[in-house]
């Protein structure tokens, strides 16, 4: 999820936001950074469940679940995406027929590896994340589901990716889709470069723009630290998107909400 | 889905309207009237609010789709570059306009349902008004045998890129088995109320929360497809064929 330099500071926040967790004793598959009882923004965890029990694990690729359950081993696992995101973002890479995309914060590689498995043989991931460490954890399962070729990770930030890219003209709209799952005060600084870099007709997906339901929380309620922090970023952003002329928009309820951006203009 | 929502007038219509969208399977209702105040209604083209309205004060509005659902629908639309599509259920044309208003100008709809009274009173006027009436085709009947009638009819397997279905959900499976001829492979079909309120795990042995819970395991267990089941509106399950 982190991926700026000036990340590291703010990176101790998941961390102990992860360190509540534990402490809480939630022994079982860890999940996003929701309150207890709350797994999802749905109203009750017993409806997720069904969407999951139903729809998403009977399809669930082997190598996702190999690699979800590696994550939830991990003390950082509340930044992953969530399965029911993973199936729906495999199934967006399908329908339009993408086969350059872009992913900014990759975790432990499972909204890679999902991406990785709905593109053709000849597709290719861009991938920017700061840690290494994280995906090479989950690299072995993207290895053995044989789609490891499709993937340039990048470790470092991801602005200046960005920026480098925008550099040389061959880029500019040459991307069929982008996935960010990162620093939320950067995301407006990530998509105007990406307005560049996607086509006209592309497909760009930030995550978490319903930042665990807290965007709807008055000022003074009880939160966790660094989804307080992070709130305004998400507000702002929402907002910049929804007056953005250049893309047609729709937020999605998906995992910890999902806005999809189309490139218009 | 053009968009030309921006300005006061939007504003003062979503500040009315909010509460009339109030049925949500997300964990509250200001999370809710967040997404559409946000990022539904500033987008919503005039004619789609106006549709919005009038559906609205009709007594049986409960039956129409929801406006993140028709903003999404929009979006998928022009995600496929859909050029011909399904819409088995119309009730007031509300979702019906929101899928004209995504296809180009030669594209078309067969829309099918069983009266076309609430379509002629209320939606078709304004989807006049919208320019985009010369789209839609519009088959009263019901709708097994207008299905039928099309696999039947020469050219028309494969030949749709898109279907919504929002109609009796007794039926959905059947609706499933001639839709999987008329959409085309790599196409879409939509199939609207699959998680009906929450019923399938608050009440799951209440004859339609059953039904709903039979037609999600069916096309989850369907090889001739790849699911994805949103919990937008009442729970909208995507279809893509691959078989």
């Amino acid at each position: 999820m982190a991926t700026t330099a000036t990340e590291a500071a703010k990176a101790t926040e998941p961390k102990a936001a992860a360190q509540e967790q534990q402490a809480n004793g939630n022994g079982e598959q860890k999940t996003r950074h929701s309150e207890v009882g709350h797994k999802s923004l749905l109203k009750s965890d017993d409806l997720y469940q069904y969407i999951l029990d139903t729809s998403v694990y009977p399809r669930e690729p082997e190598s996702m679940k190999e690699l979800r359950e590696v994550t939830a081993k991990h003390p950082w696992n509340l930044m992953t995406t969530s399965a029911d995101e993973g199936q729906f973002l495999n199934m967006l890479i399908k329908l339009i027929g993408a086969k350059k995309t872009m992913e900014i914060g990759v975790y432990t590689g499972y909204s890679l590896l999902a991406t990785a498995l709905a593109l053709p043989e000849d597709g290719t991931i861009l991938a920017m994340d700061i840690n290494r460490e994280n995906y090479e954890l989950g690299l072995p399962c993207i290895e053995k589901a044989g789609v490891a070729h499709k993937i340039d990770f990048r470790e470092g930030p991801a602005l200046p990716v960005l920026d480098d890219l925008i550099a040389d003209d061959k880029n500019h709209g040459s991307f069929d889709f982008v996935f960010v799952d990162a620093d939320k005060d950067n995301y407006l600084n990530y998509h105007e470069r990406l307005l560049k870099l996607v086509k006209l007709g592309g497909l760009i997906g930030y995550d978490n723009t319903l930042w665990n339901g807290s965007v709807v929380l008055p000022d003074d309620a009880p939160m966790r630290k660094y989804i307080r922090y992070y709130r305004d970023f998400v507000l702002v952003l929402n907002k910049a998107l929804a007056a953005d002329e250049r893309v047609e928009i729709c937020q999605l309820p998906v995992g910890d909400g999902v806005t999809l951006c189309r490139r218009v203009k | 889905m053009a968009a030309t929502g921006a300005g006061e007038g939007n504003k003062a219509a979503a500040g009315s309207s909010a509460s009339l969208h109030s049925k949500t399977l997300l964990k509250s209702e200001p999370l809710y009237q967040y997404i559409l105040e946000s990022t539904v209604f500033p987008r919503e083209p005039d004619c789609l609010r106006e549709l919005r309205l009038a559906t609205a004060s009709h007594p049986m509005a409960l039956m129409a789709a929801s406006p993140d659902e028709v903003q999404l629908l929009g979006l998928l639309l022009e995600m496929l570059g859909a050029r011909s599509a399904i819409e088995v259920g119309v009730f007031t044309g509300y979702s019906l306009l929101a899928t004209a208003l995504a296809l180009p100008d030669d594209g078309k709809i067969v829309a099918i349902d069983v009266t076309r009274e609430s379509y002629d009173k209320v939606g078709s006027p304004v989807i006049e008004k919208a320019g985009v009436a010369h789209k839609i085709d519009f088959r009263v009947g019901l709708a097994l045998p207008v299905l039928d009638q099309m696999v039947a009819e020469e050219g028309n397997k494969g030949a749709f890129d898109f279907a919504f279905v929002d109609a009796d959900k007794v039926n959905f499976l059947n609706y499933h088995e001639r839709l999987l001829q008329l959409v085309r492979v790599g196409g879409l079909i939509a199939y609207d109320n699959t998680l009906w309120s929450g019923s399938v795990v608050d009440t799951p042995d209440e004859p339609l929360a059953a039904a709903t819970r039979e037609f999600n395991a069916a096309i989850a267990a369907d090889g001739r497809v790849h699911v994805c089941q949103l919990a937008i509106a009442d729970g909208l399950t995507l279809c893509r064929r691959v078989v």
